[in-house]
């Protein structure tokens, strides 16, 4: 793969807390159009591993890479990350419709109110625009989440357990956004621990354990016959 | 920059407008501490000219504390803050997006408690107001400029109230000190080299803080 096919690289990563090493000396490429699916414990680092994609955690060594570019310090590279995470990262006391504009400006998005709009109407959310995250279920400020990650259609993005707090229909909805999200050719690194979406969603299934990332399933044979206790046997190294 | 840098401080300046969740605390903080200083100081008035500055300059920063401190604890809930990173946005206009929003914070305090000091005392702080509004803009701006600072530090821990005055406290002790000296020699209309000195001290305090809070910003807010 030449560096502008990979989205996302990362070369020889750790990442220590104290004295726990959560990371222990990652490589992985992700190449662009990829969906990627980290699975492995609860404690493993896979959290950690998408934050520090993001650059949101500084590594203790290594480095991360987008599409060939040094990623930390680019603060103005950060629009080709979109990210959903755990915590809705909503302001509480804006409107729905007030958070996306407001996630527009700040990625110098033209005509932030039309995005904005276009984003509540794609997630399902339009008739709510006027009502703030608290008064919202988790589902819908999951879907307020996704949007606001959508709002600078960026090439790669980032989810950490997305399914989490969607009822099945919602669930069902989001799978085939992310379907179409792949179709146009975004990158996409998940989170998941849903065998079924797994399979429907991942080009590569890695397992994150003890620190050390494993091969687990690539292609769409192997991701087909995927099991989640299969946990891997080689170590995933660059290319 | 300057267009997000707006869009920012509007941004908190809503926030703070819908859910009153610091400025009525720090406002009634800041008259309640006034109250008490004016009623306990039962002094000759020349006496209380002497003590006022310094009196009026603890009030401000205990009770600018708390508007410091939420500054970056308000971001930190519903994981706002790594949102507000995840933006292609630089540090240094996070930093002075927030330190902005703090000076106005900071200066809607100081309108309050500037005019009570004198109606409660009868220290006549806003005889000649020039010198006290320049006084109280750079303190505003100096004390700001730390407490930014320290907020976005105190904040990646979890003890960021608790630890906050901690880290203030030491830090403005020549702000505190510059600024109750100016008032005071305001309040007395001695504006000659010693009232200078003590402005030129906070003009200096700000500068430095204000630039070490551009450079540093960046490693205060890593986890």
């Amino acid at each position: 793969m030449t560096a502008s096919h990979v989205a996302i690289e990362v070369r020889r990563l750790s990442k220590r807390f104290g004295r726990r090493l959560v990371l222990d000396q990652i490589d992985l490429q992700v190449a662009a159009g990829e969906s990627v699916v980290l699975t492995g414990p609860n404690g493993a680092g896979k959290t950690t591993l998408l934050c520090a994609m993001a650059v949101l955690v500084r590594p203790t060594s290594g480095e991360v890479l987008w599409f060939g570019e040094k990623a930390a310090g680019r603060h103005a590279d950060r629009r080709l990350i979109g990210m959903v995470a755990h915590e809705n990262r909503l302001y509480p006391h804006l409107t729905l419709r007030e958070n996306l504009i407001f996630a527009a400006r700040m990625c110098d998005v033209d005509r932030p109110q039309d995005r904005a709009e276009l984003l509540l109407e794609t997630v399902g959310m339009l008739a709510h625009g006027d009502r703030t995250p608290p008064v919202l279920s988790k589902g819908m400020r999951q879907r307020l989440s996704l949007a606001r990650a959508l709002i600078h259609d960026p090439p790669i993005l980032l989810l950490d357990e997305p399914f989490e707090g969607l009822d099945l229909d919602a669930a069902n909805w989001l799978t085939t956004l992310l379907q179409e999200l792949r179709q146009r050719g975004r990158t996409l690194c998940f989170v998941l621990h849903d065998e079924a979406r797994t399979r429907l969603l991942a080009d590569r299934v890695l397992h994150l354990h003890q620190g050390r990332l494993m091969q687990v399933a690539v292609g769409p044979a192997a991701v087909a016959h995927w099991s989640p206790a299969d946990q891997g046997s080689t170590v995933v190294h660059a290319a | 920059m300057v267009k997000k840098l707006y869009w920012m401080i509007a941004k908190d300046l809503l926030s703070e407008c819908r859910s009153l969740r610091v400025w009525p605390a720090m406002l009634l903080l800041g008259v309640v501490v006034a109250m008490m200083f004016a009623m306990q100081a039962d002094l000759p008035p020349e006496r209380l000219r002497q003590i006022v500055g310094g009196l009026l300059w603890l009030t401000i920063f205990f009770a600018g504390t708390l508007a410091l401190d939420r500054s970056f604890a308000a971001e930190r809930e519903d994981g706002c803050w790594k949102g507000l990173l995840c933006y292609p946005i630089s540090p240094t206009c996070v930093y002075l997006a927030k330190l902005a929003v703090n000076v106005v914070a900071l200066a809607a305090l100081e309108c309050v408690l500037i005019p009570l000091f004198a109606l409660l005392t009868d220290v006549p702080l806003l005889a000649h107001p020039g010198p006290i509004i320049a006084v109280a803009v750079l303190g505003d701006l100096g004390l700001a400029a730390v407490g930014t600072l320290l907020s976005a530090v105190a904040n990646t821990g979890r003890q960021s109230s608790y630890l906050l005055p901690l880290l203030v406290l030491p830090a403005v002790v020549p702000l505190v000190l510059g600024a109750a000296e100016a008032t005071r020699l305001a309040v007395e209309y001695d504006f000659g080299p010693a009232w200078w000195r003590w402005v030129q001290l906070l003009a200096g305090f700000a500068v430095v803080f204000i630039t070490a809070g551009i450079v540093l910003f960046e490693f205060a807010v890593e986890e």
